[in-house]
């Protein structure tokens, strides 16, 4: 049931450069929006700096809360791309074509967005170099590497550096057609940025190389900044629940879970916005919605093993916490609304392929494993350090400033932010994927049926 | 010798490859003739000559110096302040493992997107003889070579359904 | 295109694939009765070896830990091959359809593996007074749920066997005579190839094929809670029964590039599997190589930096004490081989490459096996608070190395009988590849064309 259109070069060059050659006014309301919310995230941490983190509603013993479920949460976002691009162009997966460039750059800005919040959350920024920086400036003391905290900068710093490098090194030809369909200081900007790229076989052909190249060593480095998150959690013992050996795996396949669903909003955004109804198609979003179904699972599976595990031992800070978690009131209802919109709802729903292949149910559901996905790091960090010590007059709370809020709030609005000007200056669909799609397409004939085929090179 | 370049225009594929066959059956070389496409056609489409290059080795140099670097930071910053933490020995090596990993795959990643710009010769400051329409799916076939036998080059182009020639320096 | 591509097959005429992929499997040559011979003398000393073992009876768990590490390495190995079968199936990657009936065969093992399993379960302890993945449960509920997890799977995999190797069964119907064809037309259940009978066939063995996946990790999932963790007081990881069942992800693309071999050297079916097949699976194995060692390292981790000291015995249990020797091996068997010649291309992209890596962690697993169950089943104490004490190695008697020998030649045993009765290629999606791969010219480049039904 694939529709495949067949397209002239030309008209994709024109389809797919509408983003940037043309300027609509939703583009400039949308921007104007995102941009004041932004604005109040940043004046939110300017007053926090300011004043201190007393503004917040982090005290003792939650000293995590918002920012570092928002830092999980990111930083699970950016395993979209990766996930996307790298698998599925080792696996040769035809339906990448169009998804690959917006999950990249999807990576990329949402993990800067998350490098950010432990900066915040420092509450003293200009600080965290001599925390993080492997250099002793003045004290004579280095940074710790046998510390997960400074595992982290350098998985993070690893997978920033490599997925903009990839994204760069894809955009190189859509940059000489964009060269070559403008005129004046762009056109010469664009020269620059295309590095004098002409279309040569061997071009081409290191471009494809490259591809899989670096999927290849990018996919390693994505597993390890999931895991080393985790390993922030685990590796300790003082958190009863955060001790546990499934974490690595479980993190990742999360994020993973939660990347590809906002991959699939993104599509959905991507096709009503910009009207790319011949490219980002139904079939793509039903592939998107059988590859959510196993991530999705599996990612339950270790969600079981996980709680399970927890309780096996039966010591009481960890059935003190998953009293609180599971049975406390709000936190019980945080619980349900997480079981329910990460998978119980979701899934049963992508088992149908008509709901697959709809967008807007697709688009729905996406949003949804993105809120459930949220509040399950949300409820494995904050109920976590409120049940730490086995006494109970150190057992706390939690409930987040107005402070907190708008600076989250901002975080989704700095990511949306990134996109629209990325989708102005660059194509958000790579455009020789396209064409090369269109080049590899083929038909079968078995008797009377004609069935969709492609072209293997060997 | 004064060398030159032209470049023929052709609107599809098929006439492409035909003009490649022209052209090899008039005596030119494969190191004088390039073609430019908008797409990445599958290799030997044409019948041109199959690329070689030699990026699969830089990643490798690049994880050697990547690890080397990783090393001398993990265990030089342990030694020069050597305080036990945790109960972990001073060279903790599963600890040191984590980073080593990371810089590891640093280098190679850094290497091989070097490696890439390195080989495809970019970046070119000109981009030398060139037609826009490349990118809109005509396909190019530029011929470099001695002043006749770039003459002679562009008759066989002609003949062979170019839409346009173009010639640079 | 190159040596060993399987595009000659694909040049002959159905007729012609399925009369010979036929002969071969109504013949008996005497390569094939030497080898049934050979495998059913050390299936019996196997019995030996069994016998003497049950002379101890069942009170020392540890002297049956070697029986315990080969009943678990046939569910990591032969049980999980089908696995080669479902996953690119469910991912419709066309490459499989030649190997898919020899990886489906294995559930025959996987009866053969059921027997041996039995005794198992008198050596497993009550649930009373120790930590276990049962809590409250009934004191047996380890051992029913367990028993119904082997048979459930082992039923699944024989009905998927079947089920695909109907119209195969009915082919050799029609091009046999007298009691053989009796014999094949029971087993083809009266199939005729009608637009209904290839519907259900191609569509419900998925629903079957997952079935078998779910059960797969299932099953690992309570073997190896109830068979290691359980047995080791305060040994609390959730990551375990995760690994071991990735653990039989690959060991079972291991299984299939280890019979891929034979059948291709042997038993002269290198018309049919080819590179293409190789290629593919060299590329799993890979991954699931990498992935066993971050599951292995995910789980370690956790354990060297907690430093608690359940966590360190633990560890030396394993990892670093008695076993260090066999986690060593284990540890470059499965993870440094695969990962040092798979990185290559040129190797992944041959015959002998993938086979050798496929051995070596098919004995890497092996050792693995013995690690993990030697280890736990030497615990005394099953009801302690915590692991104090790390028990010496126990090395394996004579009884020990006959079971084993018995053990994999009965399995070896039951897959070449099974040859006879299933053909080990299967006939009807080879022919459905010869309809869906095509040669065809791309202007001056040779190129394959690959269609993908839906």
């Amino acid at each position: 049931m694939q529709q495949r259109v067949s397209l002239e070069d030309r008209q994709i060059n024109r389809d797919l450069l509408r983003g940037v050659l043309e300027h609509p006014l939703w583009w400039f309301a949308l921007v104007g929006f995102v941009g004041l919310v932004l604005l109040a995230g940043v004046i939110s941490t300017g007053y926090m700096i300011t004043k201190g983190i007393g503004v917040t509603g982090l005290n003792r013993p939650v000293m995590w809360g918002f920012f570092i479920t928002n830092f999980v949460f990111w930083v699970g976002i950016s395993h979209a791309g990766v996930m996307i691009s790298a698998i599925l162009r080792l696996t040769q997966a035809e339906w990448r074509r169009p998804v690959t460039r917006a999950a990249e750059v999807l990576t990329v800005f949402a993990l800067m967005t998350a490098a950010l919040h432990p900066v915040i959350h420092t509450g003293r920024p200009w600080r965290l170099l001599y925390w993080a920086f492997p250099y002793d400036f003045s004290r004579g003391i280095f940074v710790n590497v046998r510390s997960p905290l400074i595992w982290d900068p350098s998985a993070i710093f690893t997978y920033l550096t490599g997925s903009s490098l990839f994204v760069f090194v894809a955009l190189l030809p859509d940059l000489a057609v964009l060269r070559d369909r403008t005129t004046g200081i762009v056109h010469h900007v664009y020269s620059v940025l295309c590095l004098g790229w002409r279309g040569t076989p061997k071009q081409w052909k290191l471009q494809t190389v490259a591809g899989i190249l670096l999927s290849a060593l990018i996919l390693p480095v994505f597993v390890s900044v999931h895991s080393i998150v985790s390993w922030d959690f685990a590796v300790a013992t003082s958190v009863e629940a955060w001790h546990s050996t499934i974490f690595a795996p479980y993190f990742v396949i999360g994020a993973v879970h939660s990347g590809v669903s906002a991959v699939v909003t993104m599509m959905a955004l991507m096709r009503w916005l910009w009207k790319w109804d011949k490219y980002i198609r139904p079939e793509h979003f039903d592939a998107l919605g059988r590859l959510l179904i196993v991530v999705s699972t599996t990612w339950f599976f270790f969600f079981f093993l996980e709680v399970l595990f927890g309780i096996y031992g039966q010591e009481s800070p960890e059935i003190a916490l998953r009293e609180m978690q599971i049975f406390q009131w709000p936190w019980s209802m945080l619980f349900i609304i997480f079981l329910l919109t990460a998978y119980f709802i979701p899934v049963p729903l992508w088992l149908f392929p008509k709901v697959r292949r709809s967008i807007t149910l697709m688009f729905w559901t996406s949003i949804l494993v993105n809120i459930g996905m949220w509040l399950e790091r949300f409820l494995i960090i904050v109920p976590g350090l409120a049940r730490k010590q086995p006494l109970t007059f150190s057992w706390g709370t939690y409930h987040p400033s107005i402070i907190e809020i708008l600076i989250v709030a901002a975080s989704f609005a700095l990511v949306a932010f990134l996109l629209l000007i990325f989708s102005k200056v660059f194509p958000l669909i790579p455009l020789f994927e396209q064409k090369e799609g269109q080049l590899f397409a083929k038909e079968l004939r078995v008797g009377r049926k004609k069935v969709p085929a492609v072209i293997r090179e060997e | 010798m004064a060398r030159r370049s032209i470049l023929g225009l052709f609107s599809d594929p098929d006439t492409t490859a035909n003009a490649m066959d022209a052209l090899r059956g008039a005596g030119y070389k494969d190191w004088e003739l390039d073609i430019l496409s908008g797409a990445p056609y599958p290799e030997g489409t044409f019948g041109e000559h199959m690329p070689s290059h030699h990026l699969f080795k830089f990643p490798l140099i690049g994880a050697a110096c990547g690890l080397a670097v990783a090393i001398l930071l993990t265990a030089g910053t342990q030694l020069a302040y050597p305080v036990v933490t945790g109960g972990k020995p001073i060279l903790a090596i599963p600890a040191m493992a984590i980073i080593c990993y990371e810089g590891t795959m640093l280098g190679a990643i850094l290497f091989t997107v070097f490696g890439i710009i390195f080989e495809s010769r970019l970046p070119r400051p000109r981009v030398g003889i060139y037609d826009k329409r490349i990118t809109e799916g005509y396909i190019g076939i530029v011929v470099t070579s001695d002043e006749t036998r770039v003459v002679q080059a562009e008759k066989t182009l002609k003949m062979a359904g170019a839409i346009e020639i173009k010639s640079g320096a | 295109m190159h040596n060993g591509h399987n595009g000659e097959a694909l040049a002959a005429s159905p007729e012609e694939v399925t009369q010979d992929i036929l002969r071969k499997h109504r013949e008996f040559t005497p390569r094939f009765k030497a080898l049934v011979a050979v495998l059913a003398v050390l299936f019996l000393l196997g019995v030996v070896g069994f016998i003497i073992r049950l002379q101890d009876g069942f009170e020392h768990r540890v002297k049956w830990g070697y029986y315990a590490a080969v009943v678990v390495y046939l569910l990591t190995t032969a049980q999980a091959a089908p696995m080669v079968a479902i996953a690119p199936r469910l991912a419709k990657a066309n490459w499989r359809r030649p190997v898919s009936r020899a990886a489906e065969m294995f559930g025959v093992v996987g009866l053969f593996n059921l027997l041996l399993f039995i005794p198992l379960l008198f050596l497993l302890p009550s649930t009373e007074g120790r930590r276990t993945i049962w809590f409250d449960g009934p004191s047996m509920s380890p051992h029913i749920w367990d028993t119904l997890a082997m048979v459930f799977l082992v039923l699944c995999g024989l009905a998927m066997l079947w089920a695909g190797s109907l119209p195969d069964m009915a082919a050799a119907r029609d091009h046999s005579s007298g009691r053989r064809q009796g014999l094949f037309a029971k087993l083809a259940m009266g199939w005729r190839g009608t637009d209904l009978q290839w519907f259900l066939i191609r569509h419900r063995i998925g629903a079957l094929a997952s079935l078998y996946f779910m059960f797969l990790v299932f099953t690992h999932f309570l073997i190896a809670s109830d068979f290691v963790l359980g047995l080791v007081p305060g040994w609390k990881d959730s990551i375990f029964p995760a690994f071991q069942a990735l653990s039989a992800l690959q060991s079972s693309i291991a299984t299939m590039l280890v019979t891929m071999f034979v059948l291709r050297k042997w038993c002269g079916y290198e018309r049919y599997i080819g590179l293409e097949q190789f290629w593919a699976l060299s590329k799993l194995l890979l991954a699931t190589s990498l992935l066993w060692f971050y599951f292995w390292w995910s789980g370690f981790i956790i354990f060297w930096y907690g430093r608690q000291p359940v966590e360190q015995n633990v560890i030396s249990l394993i990892i670093s004490g008695p076993y260090l020797p066999i986690f060593f091996t284990t540890f470059i068997l499965n993870f440094i081989i695969p990962l040092v010649l798979l990185i290559w291309n040129a190797v992944r992209r041959s015959i002998l490459g993938p086979t050798v890596v496929g051995c070596s962690i098919l004995v890497g697993t092996f050792f693995d096996r013995i690690r993990l169950y030697v280890s736990a089943f030497s615990i005394e104490d099953v009801t302690a608070h915590a692991l104090t004490v790390v028990p010496p190695a126990h090395t394996p008697d004579i009884a020990d190395i006959l079971i084993i020998i018995g053990a994999l030649s009965g399995a070896g045993l039951s897959y070449a009988l099974a040859t006879k009765v299933f053909p080990v290629v299967n006939i009807w999606e080879i022919k459905e590849y010869m309809l869906l791969r095509v040669q065809a010219a791309f202007h001056r480049m040779e190129v394959t064309i690959l269609a993908k039904p839906e």
